[in-house]
């Protein structure tokens, strides 16, 4: 099995409830984004880009690209980023020595550390008393801790493809929240997957590929009218 | 003697303010220094490859007496080595406070990944610390059996002075010229921790290992010399005047070989007008000109320098220019992050729009008011504490080189009384030498 993801972007409207709901599960600090939406071109999000009179509007939706060839795991001195049976890259938190070489090293700009201790940042944000978020339980694979609602301060994360819920089938939070259904997520090594046909029927383009990170995400490239 | 006590208290107080603004950090995390998720690199490791590049020149120096027959260096394989091994325990004390759980380091003992660069620069670095270690160790070995004094020297109770001596001379050749690959290798390996990556452009090139080892050839001979001069004072300087001048031409031709390096690869860089080669230009060029300039004139001016009859001869004029290849060096250093940082690999081209290289914003990884959260650039400049927490190694290194100069006998001289201590037998290890 290896886990991948197409996303189609003439589907995507850029309502970044993806990022919402990507953030609200996996309990992200203030200041941490695993999934962003950006309007590519454009100095504020939502804002056509162009000139003379010609304008268009898309989005790129990026995550950790799971790359098969991922170099924030090689450069990973002590093992903590490691790929598991399905191809997920993840992070063991109880390894991880806050090195920062992932983030200097992944071409995506998705890795995240946490500079300060992530409970004390939500503390200070100024939510609402009582107010918390996160899938509340850690999860564990084959020992190691791969979630936790409160990361430890001074260790790495990113995107686990919701590893708490799609090792049980589930589907990632962000493809859940997609109002435009723009995310088809699914099994690579499955030909009759819907993931594997569309990539094999459709025009798609991964991100910086030149770099031969190999991502597990793919882009149906977007097919808006410019208007 | 008040000169040496003022340097060791001077370095104690570097040390402590390092070590108690650490303290401070890891109560806070790391979210008291400058670094964001976009720019997660800077001084810490800036310093650290600074103090890997002056580690080179003591076993440099003192394999070269040996491969090369540069008797006139000889007196200096002493103090050579003891500043190689100060530097390299400086660049491991530069490395701590940038983890961000120095707790667990042992993790790279229980479960090292040799994929990783930074697990063959541990295990590099390790190897030359002991080996600059062993090589002070068997250089002061007769000195001790002598004056009965030192570490590690049971073994050599029932030994004649004459034996250790031969022992000694024997095993430094030995020490050094096995050390010598490794000198290299440090500055390899830690050039490779940047090279091997494709997501940056500023370092990933073969250019790399080779220029780190230039520079650190000069800046290591540079810290050699310093010291030397330093140490051997104005009054004996002309007795040593051509060991000085041939080490200043040894920093003054590595410079050469580290501008022809640093010209191919801006040329390279330039020359196929990539957006994000260019882009990078103008990093270096524009926003960061000006540490840039430090970066090259600096250093030009010592190649020069030690270059001309008079630079390379005068007491003065050898301080000088190995003090401003440090801060050319320092500048060096911090130029790999800043242009690298702030080229975000993933940029997008959008050929109908004529944009070419749209850096796709990343989260600081903070939430500050009146501070956006996601960001094109990051414009780092260390914090207080980061600078201070940065005196760390310069305070180690002080401390240890002043306290071994104040214990033992590094210097060229016969019957050096005043730092040799009690004991009157003088001590040459001219005589040591095989
Ligand atoms: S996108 Fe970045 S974090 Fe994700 S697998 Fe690739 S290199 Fe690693
Ligand atoms: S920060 Fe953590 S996960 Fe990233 S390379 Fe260092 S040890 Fe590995």
């Amino acid at each position: 099995m290896r886990l991948g993801m197409v996303i189609d972007l003439t589907r995507c409207i850029g309502c970044r409830s993806c990022m919402v709901a990507c953030k609200a599960h996996n309990s992200q600090p203030p200041g941490t984004w695993w999934n962003r939406v950006f309007t590519p071109g454009a100095s504020f999000h939502q804002s056509a880009v162009g000139k003379d009179g010609e304008f268009q509007m898309n989005f790129l939706p990026v995550s950790c690209q799971m790359c098969d060839n991922p170099p924030c795991q090689k450069v990973c001195p002590v093992g903590a980023t490691y790929t598991d049976e399905r191809g997920v890259v993840l992070v063991d938190y109880e390894r991880c020595i806050g090195c920062r070489y992932c983030l200097a090293a992944c071409p995506y700009g998705v890795r995240q550390f946490n500079w300060e201790d992530p409970r004390k940042a939500k503390e200070q944000a100024g939510y609402m008393k009582g107010y918390d978020y996160g899938y509340p339980e850690d999860y564990r694979d084959q020992g190691r801790l791969v979630y936790t609602p409160d990361r430890p301060r001074g260790v790495a994360e990113k995107c686990t493809f919701c590893v708490q819920y799609t090792k049980n089938g589930e589907s990632p939070a962000c493809v859940r929240a997609c109002p435009s259904k723009a995310r088809i997520f699914g099994d690579l090594d499955d030909p009759k997957s819907e993931v594997s046909r569309l990539i094999r029927e459709r025009q798609t383009f991964r991100l910086k590929e030149e770099l031969g990170t190999e991502p597990k995400v793919f882009y149906l490239a977007p097919a808006k009218p410019v208007r | 003697m008040k000169k040496s006590s003022f340097v060791l208290g001077l370095g104690l107080a570097l040390m402590l303010t390092g070590l108690v603004t650490w303290g401070y950090q890891i109560a806070r995390g790391l979210i008291v220094t400058n670094m964001r998720n976009p720019f997660s690199w800077g001084l810490y490791i800036s310093t650290f490859a600074f103090f890997v590049g002056i580690a080179a020149g003591g076993l440099i120096v003192s394999s070269s007496v040996y491969l090369f027959n540069l008797e006139r260096l000889k007196p200096f394989t002493r103090i050579a080595s003891l500043s190689a091994f100060a530097s390299t325990l400086g660049a491991t004390a530069m490395i701590l406070p940038d983890m961000g759980r120095v707790d667990r380091i042992f993790n790279l003992v229980l479960h090292p990944n040799f994929r990783s660069p930074l697990v063959w620069d541990v295990i590099v670095i390790t190897c030359y610390m002991l080996l600059t270690f062993l090589s002070v160790y068997f250089q002061l070995l007769p000195d001790w059996k002598r004056d009965g004094r030192g570490f590690f020297r049971g073994w050599t109770n029932n030994l004649s002075l004459a034996q250790v001596q031969a022992i000694s001379g024997r095993w430094s050749k030995r020490v050094s010229i096995v050390g010598l690959p490794f000198a290299i290798l440090i500055h390899t390996v830690t050039a490779l921790i940047f090279a091997t990556q494709a997501s940056r452009g500023w370092w990933n090139t073969a250019i790399l290992p080779p220029d780190f080892i230039a520079m650190a050839v000069a800046s290591g001979t540079a810290l050699v010399l310093l010291i030397s001069v330093l140490a051997v004072g104005k009054e004996r300087f002309a007795e040593y005047q051509g060991a000085f001048k041939g080490m200043a031409r040894i920093v003054a031709g590595a410079l050469v070989v580290h501008f022809f390096l640093v010209a191919v690869d801006l040329l390279i860089h330039w020359w196929w007008g990539k957006p994000e080669g260019l882009n990078i230009l103008s990093l270096v060029f524009g926003r960061y000109g000006l540490v840039y300039a430090v970066e090259l004139v600096l250093p030009a001016f010592t190649m020069l320098c030690f270059f001309s009859q008079k630079g390379s001869s005068s007491f003065k004029s050898l301080i000088l220019g190995s003090s401003l290849l440090f801060i050319g060096v320092f500048a060096h250093r911090m130029m790999l992050m800043f242009p690298s940082f702030n080229e975000f690999p993933l940029s997008i081209a959008l050929p109908g729009l004529g944009i070419e290289n749209w850096p796709y914003p990343i989260a600081t990884g903070e939430l500050k008011e009146g501070m956006p959260v996601f960001v094109s650039s990051w414009a780092y400049t260390p914090t207080l504490v980061e600078y201070a927490i940065a005196l760390l190694p310069f305070g180690l290194v002080l401390t240890v080189v002043s306290l071994a100069l104040r214990l033992y006998n590094f210097l060229p001289h016969k019957g050096n009384n005043s730092l040799r201590g009690k004991s009157g037998i003088s001590y040459s290890n001219d005589t040591a030498s095989v």
